[in-house]
This record gives C-alpha cells, sequence and structure tokens, in this order.
C-alpha cells in the first residue's frame, strides 16, 4: 500500500501544474513543518497537524496529532475513519485534501490531492474595485435608499393618515387620541378649538373642499351677522387686484367671500384666536357713507379717522318723556338725569364738604377730603362701576333722620315720597308737636351733625318744632328742605301727597356701540380722563373726548402706547359682552383672561 | 477700425488653461440669476403683509410653493439630464451651475414659502428635508473642491488596484516568513493575514479610524512576544518588519479610503433624501388641498 500525494498549484494565469510525490508507506504526516510528508504552507495548520495511515480492509484512517481538529466531508473532526473508495474530502486551514482510490497501473495506492482553496489573505482574495473602494459596499445603494425613503414617508404620512380619515369615527364616538391626519396640520389650534385637535373632519368636512360656514354654525348656533348680507357686500369698496385675483380663483372652488374663517384664521398656534385685523373693519368703514345710505360716520383708523364719541343721551322731551339721542361730545351734550349734583363742590379739598368728610373721620370711611371712590363703586365685573346709592353714598352727611325712640333713630325713607309724607303726618297725629329729637326734615349741613353723633344733641331749631303735618312736608320738599336740594321736586295738587319726585335715572353705560373697560385702566386717574373737577351740574356729560383717548391709543400699527385695532372696543358680532378681542387678545395676557372669566361669570355661562 | 487681436498668441510652451469650473461658469451668470431671484423674493416678502401672519396659502405663498416645488421638480432631473452630455447653451456644464446656484436659491424661496410658521407636521418635515438636501449638496461641492488634492497626494502615482497589489504581496510575504512560527505565532500574523482592508463600516470609511484593525494587533502582540530575544535572529523579526510595511500600506489606503469616502458619501443622503423630498411635497400638495 502506498500513498501518491499530487499537489496541485494555480499559476497566475489560471493554469494548474500538478506535481506527483509517490511515498511507499502506510503513514503520512501532515502539517506547516517542512518536514511533514505533505507539507501545508498555510498559517492555520501547525507544524505538525495530522497523520493519514491506511487501515487493512481498504481504510483510510486521518487523526489529528496535536489537537487542532480539521473538517471532514464538512464535518469537523479529530479522528476520522473512512473507506478508500469512494475516499473523503478533508479541509485543514486553507488547503483541501482529496482522499481517493487510484485506478490502473498504481492500483491499491491511496491518492492525495492537495489543493490550496483558500486565499493566502482577506486582501488576497478577489476584490472588484469598483465596488471596495467606494462607499457602495458599505452602504445600501442609492435607488434602494431612495425607494426606501420615498415610499416610507408615502406610507406614514399620506396613505396612514388617508387610512385613518376613511376608517376613524367623526363623531362622539371617536377616540380622543393621536389620529394620522394630524401629521397634515399646519399648526396648533387656538385655545378655543383645542377640543377639535383630534378631529380635523370636524371643520374640514368633505375632502378638497375649504372650510365652508356651515362648519362654523354646526357649534356656534347663535352668533348673528353683522348686518344684512345685501347691504354688507354693498358696503364694501371696489376689490383691489389681490382680493379680486382671490375671489375669481376662489369662485372656481365654491369660496364665497365672507366666509367666517376670512376673518378668524386658525391654525395659528395654541393661543387666544387672533384679535381681527383691523382691514376687515376698514374695507367698508372707510368711506361707507358714500356707498350705501348709513347713519354711521366713516372711520378707517383710530388715530387718524374715527368719529368723535357720540354717547346715548337721556333728555326730558316735549311732554315730560324721556327721549335718548347719541350727540357728538363735541356739542357739549347735557343730559337729564333728574338729579341735582354739582361734583365741583363735592371734590373741593378745601371747602365745607371737604371739612365735613374730615370731621367724619375714618371710622365712617372718610376722614380726608371726598375723592371719587367715596360714592363711585366698581360693580362685580371691574368693567364698570355699580350705580350709586344714597344711603351708603350720601347718608353720612345727608341725613334723613327726624326723630328718636329711646336708642332708635327714625329716617324718612328714601325714594318714596309718599311713605314720606305720611310718616310727616304720623309724626304730627299724636298731638301737640313734641319737641324735634333731630332736624332730619332739613338737609344737614357740614358741622351739623354727624350720623353717629345724632343721638347726642338735638338742634334748637326746626322745622317740625312748630307749625303743622303739611307746613312741615312743604318745608322738606322745598328749596332748604332735604329733599328739595338734591331732587326735581313737582307739585301733584294731590292733598294727600301733595309733592313727587322726578325719577332719577344715572345713566349706566353710555357709548353703547363701543366698550371700555375700567378695569384695564387702573393706571390712570380718574380725572385724567373724566373732567369732574369743574363740573357744577348733573347735567354735565363727564366723558372724555377721542383725543384723550388717542392719547395713548393708536390704530393697530401705530406707534403709540397702545396699538389698538377696531376690535378692541367694537365687537363684529357685538354682544352685551366685552368684545372677544378684548377677553382674548394675547397682548393683554393674564388680564384678559381675568376679563373673560368676569365676562362668563355675568353671563351665566361657561360656554 | 483697427482692432488689436483679442488675444496675444502665447509665447513659449505655457498655455492658459481655457477650463472653467461649473462654479463660476459664464462668469458666474447662474449665481447671479440666483442673487437676483432671492433679492426679488426677499424684497416682496418684506412689503407683503399677510395677516394675521405669513403662511405657505398667501398668494405670495402660493407663488414661492409653485416656484418652489418646480424648482425642486427640475433641480432633480440633473440626474437624468448628466446621462446625456451635449455642448453649447443648455450644456451639462450650464445645467450643473444653475443646478448649484438655484439650488441655493431654493432655500430662500422654501424658506419665506412656509413663512417661518414651523411645526411637528409633514410640511415642516418637506422642508426639512429640502434643507437636508441642499446642505448635503453644498457639502459635496465642499469636497470636491477641496479632497482631490489631498487625495491625489495621498496616492502618489500608485492607482487603486498597486495599492491593493501592493498589500497582497505583503500578505503573500508575511505568509512565507510566518510559516517557521509556531502555532501561536502563526495566528498572531493571521490576525494581520485576516483583516479586511476595506472592512469596518461608514464609521470607519469617514473617519479613518479602524479600532480592530488585525495588523495593528498583530504588530503590537509581535512586539510584546515573549519569546523574543535581543540578540538572537528571530523569524519575528521579518514578520515585524513586514507587518510594519503592511501598516503603512493599509494606511495609506484607507486614507484613500476616507477621502473617497467623503467624496461619495453626500451623494447617498443628496439623492435618496431628494426622492424623500419629492414624496413629502407630494403628501405637503395633497394635504394642503385635501384639508383646504
Amino acid at each position: 500500500m502506498s500513498f501518491i500525494v499530487r499537489t496541485v498549484a494555480r499559476t497566475a494565469d489560471g493554469r494548474d501544474i500538478v506535481r506527483l510525490k509517490k511515498f511507499d508507506q502506510t503513514e503520512l504526516s501532515i502539517g506547516r513543518s517542512p518536514s511533514s510528508d505533505i507539507h501545508l504552507p498555510d498559517l492555520a495548520v501547525v507544524l505538525n497537524h495530522a497523520v493519514i495511515r491506511v487501515v487493512p480492509g481498504g481504510v483510510v484512517e486521518i487523526a489529528a496529532t496535536a489537537g487542532m481538529p480539521f473538517v471532514v466531508d464538512g464535518k469537523s473532526t479529530e479522528h476520522q475513519r473512512f473507506a478508500v473508495s469512494p475516499g473523503a474530502n478533508v479541509r485543514i486551514g486553507s488547503h483541501s485534501l482529496t482522499i481517493e482510490p487510484s485506478e490502473g497501473e498504481e492500483q491499491g495506492a491511496v491518492i492525495v490531492t492537495v489543493e490550496r482553496v483558500g486565499a493566502i489573505s482577506n486582501a488576497s482574495e478577489d476584490k472588484e474595485e469598483a465596488r471596495v473602494f467606494s462607499l457602495a459596499a458599505v452602504l445600501p445603494g442609492k435607488r434602494a435608499l431612495a425607494w426606501a425613503g420615498a415610499l416610507l414617508v408615502l406610507a406614514v404620512f399620506l396613505v396612514w393618515p388617508l387610512t385613518s380619515i376613511n376608517t376613524q369615527p367623526t363623531d362622539s364616538t371617536r377616540k380622543v387620541a393621536f389620529h394620522a391626519d394630524e401629521f397634515w396640520t399646519s399648526g396648533k389650534l387656538s385655545r378655543a378649538h383645542k377640543p377639535l385637535e383630534n378631529n380635523c373632519q370636524a371643520c374640514h368636512v368633505k375632502a378638497g373642499e375649504s372650510v365652508r360656514d356651515s362648519a362654523c354654525i354646526a357649534c356656534h348656533t347663535t352668533v348673528h351677522d353683522h348686518g344684512d348680507p345685501a347691504k354688507l357686500s354693498a358696503a364694501k369698496g371696489p376689490v383691489g387686484i389681490v382680493t379680486g385675483t382671490k375671489q375669481f380663483v376662489g369662485g372656481f372652488f365654491g369660496i364665497k367671500p365672507g366666509r367666517c374663517v376670512e376673518c378668524h384664521t386658525e391654525h395659528q398656534g395654541e393661543t387666544a384666536m387672533p384679535v381681527t385685523d383691523e382691514r376687515f373693519c376698514t374695507t367698508c368703514h372707510d368711506g361707507m357713507s358714500s356707498r350705501i345710505k348709513t347713519a354711521l360716520k366713516d372711520a378707517s383708523d383710530f388715530d387718524e379717522h374715527h368719529p368723535q364719541f357720540a354717547p346715548t343721551i337721556r333728555s326730558l322731551g316735549m311732554n315730560g318723556v324721556p327721549t335718548f339721542s347719541r350727540v357728538s361730545l363735541d356739542q357739549n351734550p347735557k343730559e337729564y338725569n333728574g338729579l341735582k349734583f354739582p361734583h365741583d363742590i363735592h371734590l373741593s379739598k378745601s371747602n365745607g364738604v371737604a371739612q365735613m368728610a374730615k370731621t367724619l373721620g375714618k371710622a365712617e370711611g372718610y376722614g380726608a377730603p371726598l375723592d371719587c371712590a367715596s360714592c363711585h363703586v366698581r360693580d362685580a365685573t371691574g368693567t364698570s362701576f355699580a350705580t350709586v346709592d344714597m344711603e351708603p353714598a350720601c347718608g353720612a352727611c345727608h341725613s334723613l333722620a327726624f326723630d328718636r325712640v329711646g336708642d332708635t333713630v327714625r329716617t324718612l325713607r328714601h325714594g318714596d315720597p309718599a311713605q314720606v309724607i305720611a310718616d310727616i303726618r304720623a309724626f304730627y297725629r299724636g298731638g301737640a308737636p313734641r319737641a324735634p329729637t333731630l332736624t332730619g326734615m332739613q338737609r344737614r349741613r357740614p358741622g351739623d351733625f354727624t350720623a353717629a353723633a345724632q343721638g347726642g344733641s338735638v338742634a334748637p331749631t326746626s322745622a317740625l318744632h312748630v307749625g303743622t303735618a303739611d307746613q312741615a312736608i312743604r318745608s322738606v320738599f322745598s328749596k332748604g328742605g332735604a329733599c328739595f336740594d338734591c331732587h326735581v321736586i313737582r307739585e301733584t295738587g294731590n292733598r294727600m301727597t301733595p309733592f313727587a319726585v322726578a325719577p332719577v335715572k344715572l345713566t349706566s353705560r353710555y357709548l353703547k356701540k363701543g366698550w371700555f373697560d375700567h378695569s384695564a385702566h387702573e393706571t390712570e386717574s380718574c380725572t385724567s380722563c373724566h373732567a369732574v373737577n369743574l363740573s357744577r351740574s348733573a347735567n354735565d356729560v363727564n366723558l372724555p373726548k377721542l383725543s384723550t383717548c388717542q392719547e395713548c391709543h393708536g390704530s393697530q400699527d401705530a406707534h403709540k402706547e397702545v396699538p389698538s385695532s377696531c376690535a378692541l372696543c367694537h365687537d363684529y358680532h357685538r354682544t352685551e359682552f366685552a368684545p372677544s378681542a378684548v377677553r382674548k387678545s394675547r397682548e393683554r395676557g393674564k388680564a384678559g383672561e381675568h376679563i373673560e372669566e368676569k365676562a362668563l361669570k355675568r353671563a351665566g355661562t361657561g360656554v | 477700425m483697427a482692432s488689436k487681436p483679442l488675444r496675444q498668441a502665447t509665447s513659449g510652451r505655457e498655455r492658459a488653461s481655457d477650463h472653467e469650473g461649473f462654479l463660476r461658469f459664464q462668469n458666474y451668470k447662474w449665481l447671479k440669476i440666483a442673487v437676483i431671484v432671492s433679492l426679488l423674493c426677499l424684497f416682496v416678502y418684506a412689503i407683503n403683509d399677510v395677516q394675521p401672519k405669513p403662511n405657505g396659502g398667501s398668494i405670495y405663498g402660493y407663488i414661492t410653493g409653485t416656484a418652489g416645488v418646480a424648482l425642486i421638480l427640475w433641480l432633480s432631473m440633473l440626474g437624468v439630464r448628466k446621462r446625456a452630455i451635449t455642448p453649447g447653451r443648455w450644456s451639462l456644464k450650464s445645467w450643473t451651475s444653475a443646478h448649484v446656484y438655484l439650488g441655493l436659491a431654493l432655500i430662500v424661496i422654501g424658506t419665506l414659502h412656509t413663512g417661518f410658521d414651523f411645526g411637528w407636521n409633514v410640511h415642516t418635515l418637506a422642508y426639512a428635508l429640502m434643507l437636508l438636501v441642499i446642505v448635503s449638496g453644498m457639502f459635496g461641492i465642499a469636497a470636491y473642491a477641496m479632497l482631490p488634492q489631498a487625495m491625489s497626494a495621498n496616492r502618489g502615482e500608485t492607482t487603486q488596484i498597486q495599492m491593493l497589489d501592493n498589500l497582497r504581496m505583503i500578505d503573500r510575504q508575511l505568509n512565507e516568513a510566518a510559516q517557521p512560527l509556531d502555532a501561536e505565532g502563526a495566528a498572531i500574523v493571521r490576525m494581520a493575514l485576516e483583516d479586511d482592508p476595506f472592512g469596518g463600516g461608514l464609521i470607519a470609511r469617514l473617519t479613518g479610524r479602524y479600532n480592530r484593525c488585525g495588523t495593528r494587533a498583530a504588530l503590537s502582540a509581535v512586539r510584546e512576544h515573549k519569546s523574543r530575544q535581543e540578540a538572537a535572529a528571530d523569524p519575528l523579526d521579518h514578520v515585524e518588519v513586514l507587518l510594519e510595511r503592511k501598516k503603512s500600506s493599509l494606511s495609506r489606503i484607507r486614507k484613500h479610503l476616507r477621502y473617497k469616502a467623503l467624496l461619495e458619501i453626500w451623494l447617498y443622503v443628496h439623492v435618496p433624501v431628494t426622492f424623500a423630498l419629492i414624496a413629502a411635497l407630494l403628501v405637503h400638495i395633497v394635504s394642503v388641498f385635501y384639508y383646504w
């Protein structure tokens, strides 16, 4: 038995060179050592790697000598026997040993074909130059990346939203959660519409159709038009190129001018809905009187082109019936409210009134000359003032006390002349007029008595001191009497109730077309706007004129302390509440929220 | 009227090169056009008072949007156009020059189209992708302007194949030299032989840092090998020399690979993101009119 070792070497041009070596022995050593029978110049092979020997019975045995395994027919092992025929393939390192029986002359010998199958090194392997030297070797192809990117974008941002739109309910069963069509939002909704953030289709009802008013009206059921639509469209001036183009193009898509969204722009961020721009007002109100028949005066800019304020003035008509009309402040209007009240005397810093207030002292809520707040108190909203009530505002000085029984002071009932007359008659009915304990029938003068001190002193002279009940009644309702100095007294001719007091109607709101918020003007003093220090009569309308407001307020783009668009005072959809711009103005910040809260409170609703 | 010849015949052997790169093509014609377009857009944006704030839905927004999308589609056609080289007014060079400068003008047009109204939505995604494409293009131009010289210097006169062949030759020598070594020594050399000069991934290509370099590991292992003696001749001495040579050869290849990677990487962003951008633009347009 012998071995024939065929060593195959490959030339550079790919030819095989085979060298034969015969061994007449039954065992061959395999290894990297040059002394090995089968020399494998392979660093993955140890110096003496294995032996291969022939075992009687046509069997070949291969065994590792250094404990390093090899691979026989694809199986890693350290010892293997197999029949010479058909033989086997042994892989040691990068070398392949094919073992097969010889044929012909050499029959009986075992042929071992040795061939290097692996490259010497990684670098020696076949490399495609263009590929390995470029990034193509370490990155997916540009085409693949392009497809992946484009398809990913389409899947996530087009297919998913479309699926969501067509499968998710839009009614109340819709989940309050992220829906894929929100990828399409152009910005957060305003705070008012925040609950709709997850429901695009609440407003965008139909695919490809711009938002219609019907979507707004679905919720805003009570909002009314600014005016007759025909008149509104007539009031608009000729459209410019830009608006004309917009309307022309919009016409093809059924977009009509005057939609809600023209003024109420959404998706502007999570703020209050933006204040309506001045231009939406001035497109009509600038030069409107030349286009339509209207009582309204033209306005285009608060700073430069705004009519003088025209408060609603109460006056007495021909037959004593009160009438109301708007009169410009330029005409110095006088109002009739049924009261006699000189502001100047009451606000003096040095006269008797001032002394009286000082005398009354802090305990009575005075102690210093009167100021506005002595009588005028804010109403619950802070926007305006509570109606002045006689007793708390005037009663400390203008006492109606007329008698004392024990510790109880009896007063004439304010606001009820018939009761006053009845009380005086009753006072006298008890026989001869007793000495009056108080001088209430007569209007008190500063320095007489304070309400608190009334129990202690008795005026020696009094209308009630002598005379009859009728005399006393006449004196109370006549010049110098308690009623007369403040009220307009009318004789009725009736014997039982000979006098009547004209009703007092103090105006609580003069500017009904606009809005004024006192709480927003706390930085100002009262008299900086209301020149009441010099007002001698209650008939004076002590409202500031336009020019006073213009000291701080300008148009929306003016470089003034308070740039003011129309919407700051006027509401397009006017209600009895503050304009939404006041309630929601971003510039106002916390103050705006405060006012909003108050307006809602007053309206008795949270919606 | 006598006129001077436009150009004196050049004397000597030196001749002025008439090469004109795409950047300065036709005396920066497209740069000028791009600047004019950008300034025009900026000017109109400045005087155009859109309420309540500038946005893509205004008339100006529609105009810049349409111009932007047309420009993007045209710019992306360079990939088609460059495969057909023609001379003349609309030569590829002219086209490339316009591609670069109009692409840069797109920053202005696109940004003004947004009205600086950004959010986490598909619209801003399209804008971000557009910027990514433009920035990658700018990187590409910078790379093309700066790297070829350095790459050439690194490569010397050798070709890529020559570099690789040099490495293969060293590997053969290493293999030879390592034959007498024991298993441990052979294993050390094999670390170097099995080292893939092109392995390491994208990061290694871009940075030129190959942390798991087998050759470097083999070199330090050989240097610290305990069996080595100062005086006696040792087969490891030769191995060490060869490893040194392989290291320097590898380092040159890898430097070359780094330059190539930096020259190529921008296209791997520029091209695929362009298609993602076109997809995002499609969604952008569909969505704004779907939810008009």
